[in-house]
């Protein structure tokens, strides 16, 4: 209910939501419960929000951005202010979104552009709690921990943005029409050379 | 992409509701009419991370094996003593009433604490800078707000919001956390504070601060906290064990004296975990700290195993 927005073309609506529920629950009792050094976490939720808006465009990435945030905002161990991973989302979700019509199809941008979202993300999300003055968010934690969840993003990122291009390509090809400008056409090619060697994940 | 112009509208009508609640929920503080929608998720999300939690168990305990390689056995050993324990607690829970008080008379005169709690399990954790995690029993198993929650070796936090089937702890290492303290073998009480997510603190050995109220009061490495007890025994209930004073600071002048905690708690695994529902009928005191040796049980008590009494001694003392 919360993360299934306005069904017009349902396939890729419904895809898009059920990545980010599947995102949402692997983040807080996988991700957030790897005793990784520095007690920080790649963030996954955003990771997928990113990779969504880089597939699909600006207007789902501001949706799906504004729904997966308010989830993460609700999820039981949420105790931070209700609102803050939804602005920070969907302004990256929209953001990515707009990047992506601009973005060339060179193999590696869609890497960059995932980092730059992920940096871009961590430091507005700071950013917020700095602005409400949250005493978690104090310029010594967010200093050690910023830098080093980047880091984790920009390791994860990869398998996020396969397996999002993945699942929404299996989820849309029954119903394809005109073949999509962006990402979704360039990619798959040279990501499904990447699913020949693991299983789906 | 096209027809920008609806897309700018959508994005200005989301932004602005996302503030519109960020402002409600600062301003509402803990009484926030939005907390309801906090009730929504966890009735929503609570049963779906809780059958998650059943699945990728297997995957932590791979990784756990793979990162603790050395800590393995001893974490074995530990986690077995623990268990026997816990079951032995939740078997007395189950039985009937009467059956309930002797055993629970039995814990207390063996030196337990006297602690009647709930077991859990952690099936979730916080992101960002929040230091949280999801337990998974709820207002049904009888849990409440500011409920002590606790573990075989020390404190764990104090649960700050409960769903049907979840509730969520605030972990002591969490900025936000303040408990009050006191030093093994003295008077002296001080306020324990966290230090951020997953005790950012020193690589992560220090992950709490504790404020000693008297600036004069003696003080040395190695000295061990309990939990002073809070007013009417919420959010923490006395005697749990805390941590070890690892590092003094040596500053001089200030209304405080600082020194910073190795929590007995290792906070990044936490696994099986307790809910204290019941507080003590008398402060244990220094009962519960790992190091003397436990009295002698001098009761029938149907156990199979070694004692469950004898605790795992602390490796630093």
């Amino acid at each position: 209910m919360l993360n299934a927005p306005e069904p017009s073309p349902a396939g890729r609506h419904l895809s898009a939501a059920l990545i980010l529920l599947v995102a949402l629950v692997l983040q807080v009792s996988v991700a957030n419960r790897l005793p990784l050094p520095g007690g920080v976490t790649p963030d996954l939720v955003l990771l997928t929000v990113v990779a969504l808006a880089l597939v699909y465009g600006s207007m789902t990435g501001a949706v799906a951005g504004f729904c997966a945030g308010l989830a993460a905002d609700i999820i039981p161990p949420a105790d931070h202010t209700i609102g803050r991973y939804a602005l920070v989302y969907c302004v990256i979700g929209y953001v990515c979104g707009i990047a992506s019509a601009e973005m060339d199809r060179q193999s590696l941008v869609p890497f960059f552009a995932v980092a730059a979202g992920a940096l871009a993300g961590t430091v507005l999300y700071a950013l917020t709690g700095m602005l409400l003055g949250d005493p978690r968010a104090s310029w010594t934690i967010v200093s050690r921990m910023v830098p080093l969840q980047v880091l984790y993003d920009v390791i994860v990122s990869p398998f996020i943005v396969w397996a999002v291009l993945r699942v929404s390509r299996r989820y849309e090809r029954g119903d394809r029409g005109p073949s999509r400008g962006d990402l979704s056409v360039a990619s798959p090619a040279r990501f499904r050379a990447m699913s020949g060697r693991g299983p789906g994940r | 992409m096209k027809d920008t112009r609806r897309n700018r509208t959508v994005l200005g009508a989301l932004l602005a509701v996302a503030l519109v609640m960020i402002t409600v929920d600062y301003r509402g503080g803990d009484d926030s009419p939005l907390r309801g929608l906090r009730g929504v998720g966890a009735a929503v999300f609570g049963p779906v991370e809780r059958a998650s939690a059943s699945v990728v168990r297997p995957v932590g305990n791979t990784f756990d094996a793979i990162t603790d390689a050395p800590d393995q056995r001893r974490r074995a050993e530990r986690l077995e003593r623990e268990n026997q324990r816990l079951r032995e607690q939740v078997r007395a829970q189950r039985l009937d009433a009467s059956r309930a008080g002797q055993l629970q008379r039995l814990l207390g005169t063996a030196g337990i604490g006297g602690y009647k709690i709930v077991a859990a399990q952690v099936i979730s954790s916080g992101q960002g800078f929040e230091d949280t995690v999801t337990l998974d029993v709820g207002s049904r198993s009888g849990v409440r707000r500011d409920m002590t929650v606790m573990s075989a070796e020390g404190l764990v936090g104090r649960i700050v919001r409960v769903g049907p089937a979840t509730a969520t702890v605030l972990l002591a290492t969490d900025v936000t956390s303040t408990v009050g303290a006191r030093l093994e073998d003295s008077k002296e009480i001080g306020v324990v504070q966290g230090r951020g997510r997953r005790g950012l603190g020193n690589g992560g050995t220090t992950p709490l601060r504790l404020q000693l109220l008297d600036a004069t009061a003696p003080m040395r490495v190695g000295q061990r906290l309990v939990t002073l007890g809070s007013q009417g025994e919420s959010p923490y209930v006395p005697g749990v064990p805390i941590g070890s004073v690892q590092s003094i600071d040596q500053s001089v002048g200030g209304l405080t004296r600082t020194a910073y905690i190795r929590p007995f708690v290792k906070f990044s695994g936490l696994d099986v975990v307790a809910v204290v529902v019941a507080p003590p009928k008398s402060d244990p005191r220094e009962a519960l700290l790992p190091k003397p040796p436990p009295s002698p049980k001098a009761s029938p008590r149907p156990t199979r195993s070694p004692s469950p009494g004898t605790r795992p001694s602390n490796p630093e003392g």
